[in-house]
């Protein structure tokens, strides 16, 4: 089965397309304040390198996040509305899965971590790898360096982007040693995660694709915070 | 030709389907007011995160209303200029898929013009040249049209747009947002003349407006009451407020259509809506053989029909843009 898959979340537009366990194409395109612009562009030239046509696409892996709020949007909005247009089903797959499935070769236990923007904070997860797939153990975690580093033991790597820094300050707020490795966002591991369920028949509901933030809105905190102390 | 046109630069979702630029066989639009009351007004990332919820339901509304398909869309026109950037993406990456699946011609478009146009649709007779008065939260802008799409910009807010003025006084009286219905409203119940406030800039030779200084003269008015310990009449400040805004746009569009030897005036935008702006404009032009064009209500406020009627013009006259279209949040309306 072809699969799309796109990741906007993480500075990049990652574009991918697999057929079944075969990667046909697995592109990066730099994309910092230009992500909406080129994404249409990335796609299309993706699918073209690998010699395919739209048309002969048969599912769309879309990248959820969390990382950039607008990146991730602009990657949402296009693989849920070109499924819809296309009539092609799709699969929202969370980046950090797809981050923790391209390091699964690395150890049995894979942390990936992914940073919020502001200070230490990062989003990150913890996942084992069974029979060459990863499977997500509890829930996300959203917090600075120092929570992370109670949650997860030396025995997990790291994984993502400057996944090195991150098991740096690990080692330094709690001791223990982490091994870390560099990850980018790849589309080739959206479409492959998505082709998991898609090969079983099973797909979201295109319009009703949504991001996965992890994280409020500061108004909404505020706002939130505020009711709650005028109770 | 059939366009669906999508509109998300603000805090409306919307999809509509216009054939030959002048049918509206549907305009789906849903609103963020349940967000508006709770914060208080448009918080930019949460109106941009209920437009992706959305998106995909608005278009499929609009096709369903108008019983039509993707099959049957043979263009997309969708919001791309002036606006808040993080929401205008969500229409623009939206309407790029639709395009690019299904080959169909597109077109970026220019919010204000697409206010321009929400009056043509509404009277298809409105005649060229006239001087169109567009005024909203957003903007408030003096044009004159000489043709579809040909528009000379005359003058500008300078600070607050009318609507926005609307809207920061009936905060600043604990009234609800947005505050233009509101203040409509409670102004029925009170006298436009109870209170003297300025009518900024309503004799100066340029067409510019200033609103920030008339809203000033509002809080301190209330203010002032309020530590003299006064009762509040709110219908009457509301009414007086209101009666201000409203000298100054029509003596201003009056003036600059006569000045332009026009003899039609398009008043257009979300604060065209405002029951006792229509009523001294129809007066006042009345009385100088002027004829005064608004249009339907459901058009005044944000909508994505006018946006296809815009692109569907621009598209006529040999427009369109590539997959490459981008958003920008504060370009100028394109003057041809």
């Amino acid at each position: 089965m072809i699969v799309l898959g796109i990741d906007t979340s993480g500075y990049v537009n990652a574009v991918g397309v697999v057929d079944g366990s075969r990667v046909l194409a697995d592109r990066s395109f730099p994309a910092k304040t230009d992500s909406l612009e080129q994404i249409v562009d990335n796609i299309d030239t993706t699918l073209k390198r690998a010699g395919l046509a739209l048309g002969q696409v048969e599912g769309i892996g879309v990248g959820l996040g969390p990382g950039s709020w607008t990146g991730i949007r602009v990657g949402v909005t296009v693989g849920k509305m070109l499924a819809f247009s296309a009539g092609k089903p799709v699969c929202g797959v969370p980046t950090l899965a797809a981050l923790a499935y391209s390091a699964r070769h690395a150890a049995n236990l894979i942390c990936p971590v992914i940073s919020v923007g502001v200070g230490d904070a990062v989003y990150a997860g913890l996942y084992r790898v069974v029979n060459d797939t990863v499977e997500r153990i509890g829930d996300y975690y959203t917090g600075d360096i120092e929570g992370l580093s109670e949650l997860i033991t030396g025995r997990a790597v790291l994984a993502g982007i400057q996944a090195q820094k991150y098991a740096r300050k690990l080692e330094q707020r709690s001791g223990k040693k982490f091994k870390a490795l560099e990850v980018l966002p790849s589309g080739a591991a959206v479409a492959t995660l998505a082709l998991e369920r898609l090969s079983h028949g099973r797909s979201d509901d295109a319009l009703s694709l949504t991001p996965l933030y992890l994280k409020e809105s500061t108004a909404k905190v505020f706002v939130n915070k505020y009711s709650a102390s005028k109770k | 030709m059939l366009v669906l046109g999508i509109e998300t630069s603000c805090d409306e979702t919307a999809a509509a389907l216009v054939a030959d630029g002048r049918n509206v066989l549907s305009s789906a639009i849903s609103t963020q007011l349940d967000l508006l009351k709770k914060y208080g007004g448009v918080v930019p990332e949460i109106a941009a995160r209920r437009h992706t919820e959305l998106i995909g339901y608005v278009i499929k509304e609009a096709l369903d209303t108008a019983d039509k398909t993707l099959d049957d869309v043979e263009a997309v026109a969708v919001t791309s200029r002036q606006g808040l950037v993080g929401c205008l993406m969500v229409g623009v990456a939206a309407a790029k898929s639709i395009s690019y699946s299904r080959g169909l011609p597109l077109i970026g478009v220019h919010h204000i013009e697409g206010h321009i146009f929400a009056n043509l649709l509404s009277h298809p007779e409105m005649p060229f040249p006239h001087v169109c008065l567009t005024v909203s939260g957003g903007h408030n802008m003096l044009l004159y049209v000489s043709g579809p799409c040909r528009y000379e910009v005359l003058g500008a807010t300078l600070d607050d747009a009318a609507g926005e003025a609307f809207d920061k006084v009936a905060k600043f009286l604990g009234l609800d947002f947005p505050g233009g219905p509101v203040i409509d409203r409670l102004s029925k119940q009170g006298n436009p003349g109870a209170f003297k406030f300025p009518r900024p800039m309503i004799g100066s030779r340029t067409y510019d407006f200033s609103f920030s200084g008339l809203k000033t003269a509002v809080v301190n008015m209330f203010r002032d009451s309020l530590a003299r310990g006064e009762s509040l009449p709110l219908a009457d400040i509301a009414a007086s407020f209101q009666e201000a805004i409203v000298d100054v746009l029509v003596a201003k569009t009056v003036r600059a259509a006569q000045e332009k030897n026009v003899t039609t005036i398009s008043v257009t935008g979300g604060v065209s809506a405002n029951s006792r702006l229509r009523q001294a404009f129809t007066e006042a032009c009345g009385k100088q053989g002027i004829k005064v064009f608004f249009p339907k209500l459901s058009l005044c406020t944000d909508n994505a029909a006018m946006i296809a009627a815009a692109g569907y013009a621009r598209m006529m006259s040999g427009e369109k843009s590539d997959l490459r279209l981008n958003v920008f949040p504060n370009a100028p309306l394109g003057l041809s």
